[in-house]
């Protein structure tokens, strides 16, 4: 958690070897994203699965070709590419879909979408790829109360199916104290808080934000 | 992945039949084009100009830089912009007032009368500069009139036409709340409809600017003068080196009207801001206006246009007797036959052309797009290296680039064809280039971030984005094609022009007629189903 500008994002960026750090050391499911390139740098990054704030779905392609997307680490290119014209792996997708309450949407395209649906889509993405890591930033930003708290069950639910975990950065502290089991305070870059949920309350953690807003 | 419940029934994936029976079309068309053109079937290679080809190509890295050429080419250049501004000024002026004439604006609610004068646009709109050149040349003479005019009448209908749509796109109540309180028809059009779109205006017509003087190069190749004109005589000379300096000077006149025009266009977008309370014009957009002026002025007394030529007695003894002698245009079945069979023969030229163009502007979009900050320095050397190709594929008029496709190439449809896509991919391949680079970069990243190879991540997350606009533009430049199908046809390489020029050589005007009938019709036909295609890939 952490005020806007806080290095959420430029944390969660930095896991998944988009970002390369000015300084440090990072580690990633035991290896080193800086010092890898190519075939091996691929291999790490489908192993870590990124839900955006900023979405970052294909608008002219259909549903089904944006959860699919989640497999493209594994995928051959002709594979991928026969896969737009035939749709590949379709239960799959309509089983991720179900779980974000979008089924019947799979072959809609996706900039026909409320914000919220295709918030979802980005969730189902992140489905089908099966990561052993789960980052999200923001992933219930688009969404009502109700479907926050499914779309944060579902990716808790992702990472400990394949025994890996979930980090999000979350703004809603009431949130992140249902799903969570750790919660870390960034102020300015710097770790100010790292408790697990069950020592904080509410007002804690409202506090927390008070200060650094 | 474990399915928790059965997933529900889901509605089946609906293809867009609109899309596929354009798609299939299409494709069905370039086969046959490619088939029409010989490109499937026999020989059309020609071993022994390889030679001359290669001499050719090491005149591009010696080009001949003597102090006598270079002031010769300087000349030239002049005569270029000269023709360039004044058939751009004759344009705007032409297109302000036919503007008028075919606006919604004028004609409210009369369909009918609004039909007939858009109607009557397609006209001058469907021949090209070099058709009227050859035309008005058999009028008037050897007169930098016909330069002149042969830009300014088909570039005047087409700014007429985007002058309309302009002025007619802008909102209406501000016009309509000013005549409501009594305002006269021209008052109210003068401050509600005219300051909303005087800036869309002023930008088209320095685009259109920037277009003369890739056309007053075009005329110089027909007798014009000018760069054009150099061009021509170094390269019926043989003199490569000469050539090479004469295409890199067009080259650069052409990027400096790009990058001047762009300027402008840019700060129409972006105005300055000015401080509050103080009338401030734009300096730079005012000198730009001003400039442009008196370089038309300047053009006017360099090429000494003269106004008693266009309505001396002479002229108009010319006009009545070509008039009268065109009237009927010949219908005889022979001529019909060889129309129709040529026109086809353009068709399938033009067609052609977007293939090759299409297909290598998009394989040289990637490299050709200015890349992003994080790019390494080969990747920019390409770039770099990539557009200046473009440049000069595009600084080449069509017909020179026929000349050079003849020395590896036996005569026929397919080299007029294939120096038509050179030249449309020095457009398309720029085009293509600036709608990759105007895609949002992150989608693509994401996919990278997730561990997507190269290939498939280029085609899920950038390819669908791009595909739309490219073949939107590409649509776009068909129906440019078929119009410069006929100029490389004019100078010798197939098509409906070779019958144009030579039923003009022998005065024979009642076939002329028939002739520019045809090619009217063509490009009304093509623009026709341009416009639909594009509103399938929209």
């Amino acid at each position: 958690m952490g005020a806007s500008g806080a290095g959420k994002s430029t944390l969660l960026g930095v896991a998944n070897g988009t970002l390369t750090p000015t300084d440090g050391a990072v580690r990633v499911l035991g290896a080193d994203p800086t010092g890898l390139s190519g075939a091996g740098l691929r291999r790490l990054r489908s192993r870590v699965g990124t839900v955006h704030q900023q979405l970052d779905l294909v608008g002219p392609l259909r549903v089904v070709h944006n959860v699919n997307a989640g497999r493209l680490g594994s995928w051959s290119a002709a594979r991928a590419g026969w896969s737009l014209l035939r749709p590949q792996g379709v239960e799959d997708v309509v089983a991720a879909l179900d779980r974000v309450g979008l089924a019947d949407r799979v072959f809609d395209r996706t900039d026909r979408l409320s914000g919220g649906q295709q918030q979802r889509v980005a969730l189902a993405r992140v489905l089908v790829q099966r990561p052993e890591l789960v980052l999200a930033d923001e992933p219930a930003s688009a969404l009502d109360p109700a479907l926050a708290d499914t779309a944060l069950e579902v990716l808790a639910g992702l990472a400990a199916d394949t025994g890996g975990a979930l980090v999000a950065c979350l703004h809603d502290p009431a949130l992140a104290l249902r799903h969570c089991d750790r919660v870390v305070g960034l102020v300015a870059g710097r770790v100010v808080l790292d408790r697990p949920a069950a020592d904080l309350d509410l007002r804690a953690l409202e506090a927390f934000y008070g200060v650094t807003r | 992945m474990t399915v928790l419940e059965r997933p529900r029934a889901v509605a089946p994936l609906v293809r867009d039949r609109r899309r596929w029976a354009w798609g299939l079309g299409a494709v069905a068309l370039v086969l046959w084009s490619l088939a029409g053109t010989g490109a499937l079937t026999g020989d059309v290679l020609n071993p022994a100009g390889l030679s001359q080809a290669g001499r050719f190509a090491a005149g591009a890295v010696h080009p001949d830089l003597s102090g006598d050429l270079l002031a010769v080419l300087g000349g030239a250049a002049l005569v270029t912009v000269a023709y360039a501004a004044l058939g751009a000024g004759l344009a705007v002026v032409l297109g302000a007032l036919g503007a008028v004439a075919v606006a919604r604006t004028t004609w409210g609610r009369r369909r009918l009368g609004w039909t007939l004068t858009r109607g009557a646009l397609a006209v001058p709109r469907g021949l090209h500069e070099a058709v009227w050149g050859l035309l008005l040349v058999n009028v008037l003479g050897l007169d930098p009139w016909v330069g002149v005019l042969a830009i300014g009448i088909p570039y005047g209908a087409v700014t007429a036409k985007v002058f309309a749509d302009l002025v007619d796109e802008v909102p209406r109540g501000g016009h309509d709340a000013l005549r409501a309180a009594g305002a006269s028809r021209s008052a109210a059009v003068l401050y509600g409809l005219l300051p909303p779109a005087a800036g869309g205006l002023l930008a088209y017509a320095f685009y259109r600017l920037e277009c003369a003087v890739r056309s007053a190069v075009v005329l110089g190749l027909i007798g014009a003068g000018g760069l054009g004109n150099q061009l021509s005589l170094s390269f019926q000379s043989l003199r490569w080196p000469q050539v090479w300096t004469a295409v890199y000077a067009i080259a650069l006149l052409c990027l400096l009207a790009d990058v001047g025009g762009r300027a402008v266009r840019r700060r129409l977008a972006a105005p300055a801001q000015a401080p509050a309370g103080v009338l401030r014009r734009d300096r730079v957009l005012v000198g730009a206006v001003a400039g442009v002026l008196v370089l038309v002025g300047w053009s006017a007394w360099y090429l000494a246009l003269d106004v008693r030529t266009l309505v001396g007695a002479r002229a108009r003894e010319q006009v009545g007797h070509v008039l009268a002698a065109a009237w009927p245009p010949a219908v005889d079945g022979e001529l019909l036959r060889r129309v129709v069979a040529l026109s086809v023969e353009t068709l399938q030229m033009s067609v052609v052309a977007i293939a090759v163009a299409l297909t290598g502007a998009v394989a040289l979009s990637g490299v050709a797009a200015h890349p992003g900050p994080g790019a390494g320095p080969g990747r920019r050397v390409a770039g770099v290296a990539v557009r200046a190709v473009l440049l000069v594929l595009r600084a080449v008029p069509p017909p020179v680039w026929a000349l050079v496709v003849l020395f590896v190439f036996l005569p026929g449809v397919l080299p007029g064809a294939l120096a038509l896509g050179l030249y449309t991919l020095g457009v398309l391949g720029r085009l293509t280039a600036e709608v990759v680079e105007e895609l949002d970069p992150r989608p693509r990243a994401a996919l990278d971030a997730l561990g997507a190879r190269p290939v498939g991540a280029w085609l899920v997350g950038t390819a669908p984005r791009a595909v739309g606009p490219t073949l939107a533009f590409a649509l776009y430049r068909w129906e440019v094609a078929v119009r410069d199908s006929v100029l490389v046809g004019l100078l010798g390489a197939g098509g409906i022009g070779v019958l144009l020029s030579a039923e003009t050589a022998s005065f024979d005007w009642p076939a002329v007629a028939t002739v520019l009938v045809a090619m009217v019709l063509l490009t009304l036909a093509v623009d026709l189903v341009s416009a639909r295609a594009r509103s399938a890939v929209r």
